[in-house]
């Protein structure tokens, strides 16, 4: 017991709220030893937020604990306030989800980084300054001289965030606690974030508690792993043990629901797990995952206990004891019928975009989209991927006719509507949909279902009778796998994946052509995820309807789409069919965002291109490639002076770059 | 209900406040006709009785007036000037705030301006100064003055509380399957600004008995016979030192009324505004 830096035994955690005890945390203990890393995962409201602010003792105030949580010998549970304010931020470090609301936007980086040292050390400010530094310089943030004396706002979302790991690091704290500290940035900060996390545990020496809804984040930086399911831990156990041997169904469920490298539409349908996290109630017994699992049988109800499957690996399933299960990872197997042979013969452009140009803003301009040319085959997908500010929803935007273009056409069906809402008529209303990113948002808060379903089949002139309208919505919704109590039910009412399933509904009853889905389940859980995805497939090649996908996860794209369009700086990096632009010869561009992506698999290491720097900034027209400050290809001084050519690998698949298909 | 149930025991001064409004609308509907004596009635054997005296519960005034009956019948005009007042300057502030905020630019600097115009004089100034033009107060002229001093208020909240949901993807939902902008205003947007709005209403309630009992006080309020509270407290300020209580009563309920819809206000706003 006495080598382990922190003990928690049995902790419960309840809140009271109004309607009645629910339980947060349900009997969870498990250690970790000095200079080791455990990964915490499982959905949203799985707890696992709750159990490591429980660490730091940061609960609301109508939270009941009871267990123990022992940090080097002293239970925190039974500190005072004052006794903890010398273990937080001293002792045990938090670094949170977002960085830039955890940063006040109103000091200096440096300032807030200076009272850490003077608040929690009494260091004095010359010192304080001096550990700033160093603690930033261990962050391999390049000038840190200059970072310091910025705000939070002038510098990126990865740079803020390594800041905030930074001020965490600043009193060698004995124990971090990291809380899905990449899940807001993207892919290539992500990866340049893991990596300077592994660095950093080989120099100082600390422990980690790592909390994530990703497989392949944990993968990366974890020794150990920790499923938590609705409050309780399912699966324990060494990193190699749980992805080899995944026991608990729901952690199998985890690890196939994501899409990866190789799973596509045609030969796969995502594994998903049906339903979502319920709220428990305090007394209810069974295993907690029993209503969502595919292989329950009666016991499941009943029983639930912990189950020693491996060397240091438990699992909390019945079935568990016999871990001859054949279906270790199971492959997804259903098919999915072609989509591409059948609507080949009527296959016509619905949609070309001309030298696309869209700048923000008259005195201060923002150039978003450069100039982009592409075009949509009728039932077919196209995928547009691109970190967060490459113009791929600005594109997606002035398509559906939220914004006007600068400059440049949008042909819609031969039609020219490079205009907004305001001007387009009817038909093109109704043709082109667009399905947002946060379906929470999207979905008027105030309105039911049925009224939300039903407001575009009435606006746009497709049926007159209200009650054949209700019959159309009602087939809608099972086709979506809701039911007709759905109906009266308002958006608060339902999950995220629920949301997102009726803002599918509502684009899609009216039959349009072009569906824009603009990063639809990036604000979903993985499994979650899945299904949508599922979802959007299914009615995709049901409806012949177009679509233009934009996501930055590479993997959600390679899924789904036919035609791949990567973006960057508002450019056209490379495009291509799907298998053309996933396979080499890659736009360097390319090669980085597929290395960035983290591995599902431990026995596949890749190494992730670091790409250091921001975006080019884009209130400056750029002359040469917009890439090549970031580029690990770079050429020479020419990518900086001169627009790269383009490169024309196949009829269907170019890309920009001044290195030539050979070399690449 | 049982949600209501729920929330007032979490905030239990809420519980007097509603109390205490609730036993005024009691005695603004039933109290007249409950009591002895009316409220124009005189008393002439008991001028400045003491509480109690003569079945005058609160006592009376130099004339030999019931306090209790003129406070009660007082009551009357009070709520209702202060009730149309909150609904009518909350109306027009949503129409001028939605308008300035939803249709932003030209619309949104003429309204403001406009505003800060009606602002920059303050709402007592404001509402003397027509109200000694327009001559006789009536209900009527009072509620109206008294709205327009308002608005600017109601106008600000409305256009902000427009301005954050207009930014939601909801609206720009509306816009792409080509909603007027009317709808987009009043059925889209609306129903999801009802929190801040009822909540500036209920603010506004308490302001307006405070500025119909000032502008009472100040003698440019009802005129009488109708009892204004305002007006009793000036109107009784000499006998002060020997009659203390001909203030104290009219004071002590513009007090209650006031601090009570404020507490209730509150409750409201932590209900509806902060717990979402």
């Amino acid at each position: 017991m006495k080598d382990n830096i922190l003990d928690i035994q049995n902790l419960n955690i309840r809140f009271s709220t109004f309607d009645g005890l629910f339980t947060a945390v349900n009997d969870v203990s498990f250690s970790l030893g000095y200079d080791e890393s455990i990964g915490i995962i499982g959905e949203s409201g799985c707890g696992k937020s709750t159990l490591s602010y429980s660490v730091m003792k940061y609960l609301p105030s109508n939270a009941q604990v009871d267990g123990k949580v022992i940090f080097k010998g002293d239970d925190l549970l039974q500190k005072s306030d004052k006794e903890m304010e010398a273990v937080r931020g001293n002792r045990i470090a938090m670094v949170f989800q977002n960085p830039y609301s955890s940063l006040n936007p109103a000091h200096t980086i440096g300032f807030q980084l200076d009272e850490v040292g003077i608040h929690h050390q009494k260091l004095s400010k010359a010192d304080a300054r001096k550990a700033s530094l160093e603690a930033l310089e261990l962050m391999n943030l390049g000038d840190v001289k200059a970072i310091v004396n910025r705000y939070p706002h002038q510098i990126s979302g990865g740079i803020q965030q390594r800041v905030c790991i930074a001020m965490a690091l600043l009193c060698k704290p004995d124990l971090m606690i990291l809380d899905e500290p990449t899940t807001a940035l993207d892919v290539t900060t992500e990866a340049v974030i893991l990596d300077s996390i592994k660095a950093l545990r080989d120099k100082l020496h600390m422990s980690l508690i790592y909390i994530s809804h990703d497989m392949g984040v944990i993968n990366k930086v974890a020794e150990q792993i920790i499923v938590m399911y609705n409050g309780e831990i399912v699966e324990k156990g060494p990193k190699q043990e749980i992805f080899n041997h995944p026991t608990h169904p729901y952690t199998r469920a985890l690890i196939n629901c994501m899409p990866r490298k190789g799973v596509v539409k045609e030969n796969t349908k995502l594994n998903s797990i049906k339903g979502y996290v319920k709220k428990r109630g305090a007394s209810e017994k069974g295993c907690p995952f029993a209503d969502r699992c595919e292989k329950k049988n009666d016991t499941c109800e009943q029983l639930y206990r912990m189950r020693e499957v491996g060397p240091d690996h438990i699992a909390a399933c019945d079935r568990a004891y016999a871990t001859d299960i054949p279906d270790k990872v199971v492959k997804p197997v259903k098919k999915v019928k072609k989509t591409v042979e059948e609507v080949q013969d009527e296959e016509k452009e619905i949609i070309s975009l001309d030298s696309l140009t869209k700048v923000y803003g008259t005195r201060k301009k923002v150039y978003a989209v450069n100039g982009i040319d592409v075009s949509v085959q009728s039932g077919s997908v196209l995928g547009i991927v691109g970190e967060s500010g490459c113009g791929k929803s600005t594109t997606g935007h002035m398509v559906s006719g939220l914004y006007k273009p600068t400059a440049g056409k949008i042909i819609f069906n031969g039609k020219d509507i490079s205009l907004t809402w305001k001007k387009r008529d009817k038909e093109t209303l109704k043709d082109i949909q667009l399905i947002f990113q946060n379906p929470g948002r999207s979905l008027n808060p105030s309105h039911t279902v049925q009224q939300i379903i039903d407001r575009p089949m009435k606006k746009l002139g497709m049926e007159s009778d209200k009650n054949k309208r209700k019959k159309i919505i009602i087939d809608m919704l099972k086709k979506v796998d809701l039911g007709k109590e759905y109906l009266t039910k308002k958006p608060r009412q339902l999950s995220g994946g629920e949301q997102q399933r009726v803002a599918i509904a509502r684009a899609l009853t009216i039959h349009p052509q072009l569906v824009v889905c603009d990063e639809p389940t990036s604000a979903l859980d993985v499994s979650v995820q899945a299904s949508v995805l599922n979802l959007l497939n299914e009615l995709q090649i049901e409806s012949h309807a177009a679509y233009m996908f934009i996501s930055h996860d590479l993997n959600v794209i390679n899924y789904l789409s036919d035609n791949i369009m990567v973006m960057y700086a508002g450019k056209i990096a490379e495009y291509g069919t799907r298998d053309e632009v996933m396979a080499p010869p890659y736009h360097p561009y390319t090669e980085a965002l597929l290395s960035a992506v983290p591995e599902v698999d431990p026995t596949k290491r890749n190494v992730a291109i670091e790409l250091e720097g921001n975006l080019p900034n884009p209130s400056k027209k750029i002359t040469g490639c917009p890439f090549a400050g970031r580029c690990h290809k770079q050429v020479g001084p020419i990518c900086e002076q001169q627009a790269p050519p383009l490169v024309q690998v196949s009829p269907t698949h170019y890309y920009y770059c001044h290195i030539s298909a050979m070399d690449v | 209900m049982k949600y209501f149930i729920y929330q007032l025991r979490k905030h239990p001064l809420a519980i007097v406040g509603i109390v205490v409004i609730l036993l005024w609308i009691f005695a603004a509907a039933f109290g007249p006709s409950m009591l002895n004596y009316t409220y124009t009635q005189l008393d002439s054997d008991h001028q400045m009785a003491r509480p109690g005296e003569n079945g005058h519960i609160l006592g009376t005034d130099s004339l030999g007036r019931d306090i209790l009956s003129r406070i009660v019948v007082g009551s009357r005009s009070i709520l209702t000037v202060a009730l149309f007042t909150s609904i009518v300057s909350t109306l027009i502030g949503i129409l001028i705030g939605f308008s300035a905020g939803y249709f932003g630019g030209l619309t949104d600097t003429i309204f403001l301006r406009a505003m800060d115009i009606l602002m920059a004089i303050p709402p007592l100034v404001l509402s003397m100064v027509v109200l000694g033009i327009l001559g006789d107060s009536t209900i009527f002229s009072l509620t109206l003055i008294v709205s327009i001093a308002f608005v600017p208020a109601t106008a600000r909240v409305s256009r902000g509380v427009l301005l954050t949901e207009k930014s939601q993807e909801y609206v720009s939902a509306a816009r792409i399957r080509g909603e007027s902008h009317f709808y987009i205003m009043f059925v889209e947007i609306l129903p999801n600004t009802t929190g801040p709005i009822i909540v500036e209403a209920t603010a506004r309630f308490a302001y307006s008995i405070m500025m119909v009992a000032s502008l009472g006080f100040l003698g440019v309020g009802l005129q009488p016979p109708t009892p204004d509270w305002g007006m009793m407290v000036i109107e009784n300020k000499p006998i002060i030192a020997q009659a203390p209580w001909t203030v104290l009563f009219p004071a002590l309920a513009i007090a209650s009324l006031v601090i009570a819809i404020s507490i209730f206000s509150d409750f409201v706003s932590k209900v509806l505004v902060h717990e979402r």
